[in-house]
């Protein structure tokens, strides 16, 4: 395997925990701002405080991916800077706000407006950001852009199901995870069957999109539709065992289980699509081959890559595991933010 | 009419065209700049705090003195903020490179790939200890909450170090071989062996630490200026005021160290920031003043024969190179350098001054047995005040002088500003008009918070120091806690420290530490039914 192959796969696999970690941040984002009825507070509490300690870190894997990009890519970063500017500016505009709007609710005291204005915020940005994410990553698998368009990406049908799935995947994603922290604590039980039904929906959702994604996929993108087909298949099946193993496991109220089958269901979408877009970075513009930095310079990143995870790795295993099990006399947060 | 006026018109729209496509590179250069300066006031305390905690919690832990716990706590809610701020907005930089720059990242992203990888890197250990030590405080015995600031510390050190080390590159740049404008070897080290590295990463760490000091200095004096004239306040002030003021000297060094290189390496950068237009031996240095293109003098600046020369070369018949070496088009914008160091430099030296007369008068109270060794009079009070902005402008400054003295390259000798832009047309103007915004709106939301928890004083176990305001009581109805809340109770306007009659845990270190975590629950006045936050969370156990 090649250093620039290498650096890929290392990539996908940022991204993976990128999606099944900040994404559900973000899905969280959405639940909050769908909350509705007499448990909406109580909803919103509850997915600010699991937000809390992990956010930053998690959302740190896309600064990975996107410096892997640019460091081992570099002419790909170009064309994707000088095409996709409109998603990737929603993205950050929605990365920056929902960023600062969690900490100026937590911390503000309302010295800032209402916190609740930051609430809203918060929920919106956590929206956009994952739509405009699907949207810039189906433009990569359709190459349907131009330098002088920036609209473009927006105006392709399956870019915008694309943008829908990656929000109905990430709410989908925070269902299950909030589900097992709602049920872990008598204080927030009472929340498990409405977060529940909202996996289930969730799941049914994005199976639906998934379906109707598919057609798309081969009218739109036929170069990465036809490599679908030959080698993506074994992560379609496994998608989509993961998908139905979390509706059962759901049903069933086995919400630790349910989390590793909703990652699995999401992480094989993702590995379908980066098995066919290979050898394309951006179709029809950059591919692995006409991008790729220097074989040295790729080693070398390599080798700080395998060395950084040395430190980052465990750290995160660390940070999971001090915050994995919920305790009724812990604040967690420094004291303004107890009750927030 | 018709002919003329359509004669006119082409003129017009041909002149516009020029405007624009000059334009495009402007407004490139202002939102990367803007974005930078942004991004770099809030970056500067995720470096410089981090040190200032292990002072502070360590202090606490071996004393036990709740006024140290009480400055830690504050400044630990300061940093949650102003980090997630500076983290959102570094991220928004790195995409930006590739949306206003895409020619320079697609040429050179694979030579500073090294930097920015082990950069991110650096940031993710940050936050990754980061949510560990905010969220950690009941979780972890105190020694370990306090080993959990080291990996932040250095952590933000070392993504400083990463981050100089492309930009210094991109001031001397070398190591890489390019034909035709394609890069096509490239030492993987080569930003960390540009001679710009060391003296660069050096020079903004010790800005970073003053920025962080001088402002912790400054919002202490402000309380004792108010009259808070506690051990919380004297605590505060001493330890900001202590980091601004031993920098200062040593910033000294660096930044002479720093000219040197620039001398030697970019010879047009040094002659803008000294004025200096003919190339001569016998240099002389001018400070403050205006320059002026036309006749290539600093208007009424003050000029010490032959010094530069004497600075740079240890001789007064060195030679220094004047901006006449290069033609018009390949010069930097001397006004603007030469106006931004002198910024630089007189606002460190006044740094400087300050911190020999408090050494002196510290000194002499020291012999005298006199407490606190820190000056408190008024005049002192409101010289420390100044202390934070004069270093936060300082670095703006010098990063002025840094990014304007290598126009027109964006790579030192490689590539020009020009060529490296992106051509996106009018839409970089929206672009930017709409950073500025969200920037400066966020920017003012920050402000305010940043304000209420710096006027707010400490929490109130701290003894000596009775709460800044009288508490509302807003907070005892909300915390009737009906979990059947109509789901805003966050929007009526709470005290900042509203929570803090709940944390008496930590602080009663005499009390049994060991306890911390058994404690009565932190809300002791919480209702019954009221959830409590659960930090598992999205990001739990997965």
């Amino acid at each position: 395997m090649t250093a620039a192959n290498l650096l890929l796969v290392v990539m996908v696999g940022g991204l993976t925990a990128y999606a099944l970690l900040a994404g559900a941040d973000f899905g969280g984002g959405v639940w909050d701002l769908l909350a509705r009825g007499r448990d909406a507070a109580d909803q919103r509490r509850l997915i600010s405080a699991s937000l809390g300690p992990v956010w930053e870190a998690n959302h740190v894997w896309l600064i990975f991916v996107l410096v892997a990009l640019f460091s081992g890519f570099s002419a790909a970063f170009g064309v994707i800077g000088s095409t996709l500017a409109l998603p990737l500016l929603a993205a950050l505009v929605g990365i920056v706000l929902r960023g600062s709007a969690y900490v100026y609710r937590a911390y503000g005291g309302g010295a800032a407006g209402p916190d609740q204005l930051w609430g809203h915020v918060f929920a919106v940005a956590s929206t956009i950001t994952p739509f405009a994410l699907g949207v810039t990553g189906a433009a990569l698998a359709t190459g349907d852009l131009a330098e002088n368009d920036p609209t473009r990406p927006l105006t392709n049908p399956f870019g915008l199901v694309c943008g829908l799935f990656a929000v109905t995947v990430t709410a989908f994603l925070a269902a299950v995870y909030l589900c097992r922290d709602a049920a872990a604590l008598t204080a927030t039980e009472h929340l498990v069957p409405g977060l529940r039904r909202r996996a289930l929906g969730g799941a049914l959702a994005a199976g639906a999109l998934a379906a109707v994604l598919l057609p798309l996929l081969w009218s739109h993108a036929p170069v990465v539709a036809h490599r679908f087909g030959e080698r993506s298949v074994p992560f379609a099946v496994a998608s989509a065992a993961g998908g139905i193993a979390a509706l059962v496991l759901l049903w069933r109220r086995r919400f630790t289980a349910a989390r590793l089958a909703a990652g699995l269901a999401v992480a094989g979408v993702l590995w379908g699509w980066a098995a066919a877009q290979y050898p394309d970075l951006v179709v029809g513009s950059a591919t692995v081959a006409s991008s790729a930095a220097p074989e040295a310079n790729l080693v070398a990143l390599l080798i700080a890559i395998a060395a950084g995870m040395l430190v980052i790795v465990p750290s995160t295993v660390l940070l999971f595991r001090l915050f994995s099990r919920p305790d009724l006399t812990d604040s967690h947060q420094p004291p303004s933010a107890v009750h927030d | 009419m018709g002919r003329g006026g359509r004669c006119d018109r082409t003129t017009r729209m041909s002149a516009a065209a020029v405007v624009l496509a000059s334009g495009s590179t402007g407004l490139a250069r202002g939102q990367t700049a803007f974005s930078l300066a942004f991004h770099i006031c809030f970056a500067v305390f995720g470096v410089g705090l981090p040190w200032l905690l292990l002072y502070t919690e360590g202090r606490w832990i071996r004393t036990g003195d709740p006024v140290w716990l009480a400055l830690t706590r504050k400044w630990s809610r300061a940093f949650a903020v102003l980090f997630a701020v500076g983290a959102v907005s570094g991220t928004a930089l790195s995409f930006e490179f590739g949306l206003l720059w895409p020619a320079f990242m697609a040429r050179y992203g694979g030579v500073l790939g090294l930097s920015f990888t082990l950069e991110g890197f650096a940031f993710f250990a940050e936050a990754i200890f980061l949510g560990m030590y905010l969220y950690g405080w009941r979780r972890l015995s105190p020694r370990a909450h306090w080993l959990t600031l080291w990996p932040i510390a250095i952590a933000g050190t070392l993504s400083t170090l990463f981050i100089i080390t492309a930009n210094a590159w991109m001031n001397v740049p070398g190591h890489v071989r390019e034909v035709d404008g394609k890069v096509v070897s490239a030492e993987p080290l080569a930003p960390f062996l540009s001679p710009a590295a060391p003296v660069q990463v050096v020079h903004m760490l010790l800005a970073a630490l003053m920025c962080t000091g001088g402002a912790v200095a400054g919002i202490y004096a402000v309380g004792l200026l108010r009259g808070r004239n506690d051990d919380y306040h004297h605590h505060g002030l001493r330890v900001g005021l202590t980091v601004v003021l031993a920098c200062a000297p040593l910033q000294l060094v660096s930044g002479d160290l720093a000219a040197r290189v620039v001398g030697a390496r970019q010879p047009l950068k040094l002659a803008a920031m000294e004025g200096l237009f003919r190339t001569q031996t016998g240099a002389p240095l001018t400070i403050g003043g205006f320059y002026d293109e036309a006749s290539g003098k600093v208007r009424y600046g003050i000029e010490l024969p032959k010094l530069l020369s004497l600075l740079e070369g240890f001789h007064t018949d060195h030679r220094i190179t004047g901006l006449d070496a290069a033609p018009p088009a390949e010069r930097p914008n001397a006004l603007l350098v030469h106006c931004a160091f002198t910024l630089m430099a007189g606002l460190g030296t006044a740094l400087i001054a300050l911190a020999a007369l408090v050494a002196i008068v510290a000194l002499r109270r020291r012999r005298r047995g006199q407490r606190p060794l820190l000056p408190t009079g008024r005049r002192w009070l409101w010289a420390a005040v100044v202390t934070g902005p004069a270093a936060m402008l300082a670095m703006l400054a010098g990063w002025e002088v840094t990014e304007g003295g290598r126009q027109p390259w964006i790579v030192y000798g490689r590539m020009r500003v020009a060529d490296a832009v992106t051509d996106g047309g009018p839409g970089v103007g929206w672009t930017f008009a709409g950073t500025v915004l969200l920037y400066l709106g966020l920017a003012a939301a920050l402000v305010l918070i940043l304000r209420r928890m710096a006027t707010g004083g400490p929490d109130p176990e701290v003894p000596a120091s009775p709460p800044a305001h009288p508490p509302r009581d807003d907070g005892s109805p909300r915390d009737d806690g009906s979990p059947r809340d109509d789901g805003s109770p966050r929007d009526r306007g709470s005290p900042p420290d509203r929570g803090s009659p709940h944390e008496d845990g930590p602080s009663r270190r005499g009390d049994g530490d060991s306890e911390d975590g058994s404690h009565p629950a932190p809300g002791g006045t919480r209702p019954p039914g009221a959830p409590v936050p659960i930090p598992a969370g999205t990001g739990g156990a997965r």
